[in-house]
């Protein structure tokens, strides 16, 4: 892939390395999310782990464990998230960061 | 492992924990450093710089052992709108005072320093809570574990559980956080030296203001490893949300002007790296320690950013050392209490390195005024070009162009009182 092109997100996240936790990390009261009308999950998320179609989907598998979807569904959003992070030794794994 | 008889549990094997961890079990206090990721670093995300006076007074001579990528020899800052930009570029003298790395590295090899030093290394290791008994900590809990300890140091990272399970914060403000995503774009290591004026092995630390955060509270960076740049974006938590822009977006506007393009073209980018950073200072939290705890690094908020420098892994080393020397005076005493355990605030205000914290405790806020990511980088690109252009239609004084620039921009009276605020702030 050339730097001079646009990068997009799946790009980015295909060469990130991740190990799947079997067990649920992030869970969200979706119902909640119907009444947010600010949805800040759905841009601080730096891999795009929350969508919206029709409703709030969420995918953990590319989390990259920041938080931060934690503090603005709390304090900018419904509270719809809860959240830790994933077992040990499992998620993201950043080799050059 | 038996995980029995530990005096001290260290929590988050990054530079505060590993400081913490070393400083203890030099001493002889058997310790225990406990890590989520399947090794230390492997979770951790930074811009890509560390100041080594802190690896100097934590490991003497033996601190260039560390991982370096490549010395910092020059800093630059560049302003910028979507097609221009100024620059302006300082050479250091003294190219050991910072260096470049990578975190997986670094992380890594600064715990297994902690190791050497008698320390107890578990990886894969999440704390899930703490042991509390009577408003004490005494320990903590690791999935089916409990641990108990004399004391707790807690070096969580921003989202510093931990405290949050002792009642030392709640959950953090978005105004308090931002967002930062970082590319790393391999390029070979004489490219690199070609194009930013570098001799072999040295490196190069950039900012970039303006343009590439929309007017957005933030910036970008640039850092040079030996074989690749770490370029990324750091954008204000609750800027974003209310932007409803995504945050990473904002690295391709970096990525896209003239000037980037030129320093990546033909990179191919191997990695992508996110962080949430803490920007409240150490006032997100209420203290730092409680009872049977102490609690250092950007759990704490011992981090500075005061817009020109971007202050992390030394002042989390300069921290956990502190950490580190208060639970041994407690131990001393036979005394865990928070009245005991105050005396590492007391070490924090008078730490020659972390007293910065305090000095510059009103950036955050001066930080906050969009005039500095929207009408000043601007102001600054069109007066270059206004003062470079030769088309001749009549030149005007310096003085008079900038005037002009600024007028409909800015009025005289917010110039002056945005200068003379940053006088003070910084």
């Amino acid at each position: 892939m050339s730097a001079e092109e646009s990068l997009t997100l799946d790009k980015r996240l295909a060469v990130v390395s991740f190990t799947k936790d079997a067990e649920p990390f992030i869970l969200v009261d979706t119902d909640k999310c119907n009444q947010c009308e600010s949805k800040p999950c759905l841009y601080i998320c730096p891999a795009e782990v929350y969508t919206w179609k029709e409703k709030l989907n969420y995918n953990t598998e590319g989390c990259m464990e920041t938080g931060a979807c934690l503090i603005v569904c709390q304090k900018l959003g419904a509270g719809a998230i809860s959240w830790k992070y994933p077992s040990g030794g499992k998620g993201v794994t950043f080799r050059l960061g | 492992m038996s995980l029995e008889g530990f005096e001290v549990a260290v929590v988050g094997a990054g530079p505060a924990g590993s400081a913490a961890a070393l400083t203890l079990a030099r001493e002889g206090v058997q310790v225990l450093l406990v890590e989520r990721g399947t090794f230390p670093g492997s979770k951790n995300v930074f811009g890509g710089r560390i100041y080594s006076y802190a690896l100097k007074n934590l490991l003497g001579d033996t601190w260039k052992d560390a991982p370096i990528e490549r010395f910092v020899r020059k800093e630059g800052v560049t302003f910028m709108t979507l097609d221009k930009s100024l620059s302006v570029e300082f050479e250091s003298k003294d190219p050991e005072g910072s260096f470049t790395a990578k975190r997986a590295k670094f992380d890594k090899w600064l715990a297994e320093q902690a190791e050497k030093a008698g320390a107890s290394l578990i990886t894969e290791s999440r704390v899930d809570d703490l042991i509390i008994d009577r408003g004490r900590v005494r320990g903590i809990v690791a999935g089916q574990d409990r641990i108990p300890t004399d004391a707790v140091i807690a070096c969580d990272g921003t989202t510093t559980g931990l405290a949050r399970r002792a009642g030392l914060t709640s959950i953090l403000e978005p105004n308090q956080i931002s967002m930062g995503t970082k590319d790393v774009v391999e390029l070979p290591s004489d490219k690199i030296e070609e194009r930013l004026g570098l001799d072999p092995g040295e490196g190069a630390a950039h900012v970039f203001i303006g343009a590439c955060s929309e007017g957005l509270r933030g910036g970008g960076f640039l850092y040079t490893n030996q074989d690749s740049l770490a370029v990324g974006m750091v954008v204000g938590g609750d800027d974003v949300s209310s932007h409803k822009t995504q945050s990473y977006t904002f690295m391709d506007k970096l990525r896209q002007h003239p000037k980037l393009q030129r320093l990546i073209k033909g990179g191919k980018t191997v990695e992508y790296d996110a962080h949430m950073i803490p920007e409240a200072g150490p006032k997100m939290l209420s203290r730092p320690y409680t009872d049977g705890m102490v609690v250092a690094g950007d759990a704490a908020g011992h981090l500075l950013n005061n817009g020109y420098t971007f202050r992390g892994v030394d002042m989390a080393i300069q921290a956990g050392v502190a950490a580190g020397q208060t639970i041994l005076e407690a131990r001393k005493k036979k005394d865990y209490s928070a009245n005991s355990l105050k005396a590492f605030e007391k070490k924090l205000h008078e730490d020659p390195a972390l007293k910065d914290m305090y000095t510059f405790h009103h950036v955050p806020a001066y930080l906050r005024n969009r005039r500095l990511y929207t009408i000043y980088p601007e102001l600054v690109c069109s007066a270059a070009e206004a003062v470079y252009r030769v088309d001749g239609t009549g030149k005007k004084k310096i003085s008079k162009e900038l005037r002009l620039q600024a007028k409909g921009r800015v009025s005289l009276f917010t110039l002056i009182r945005d200068l003379i605020g940053g006088a003070r702030t910084f």
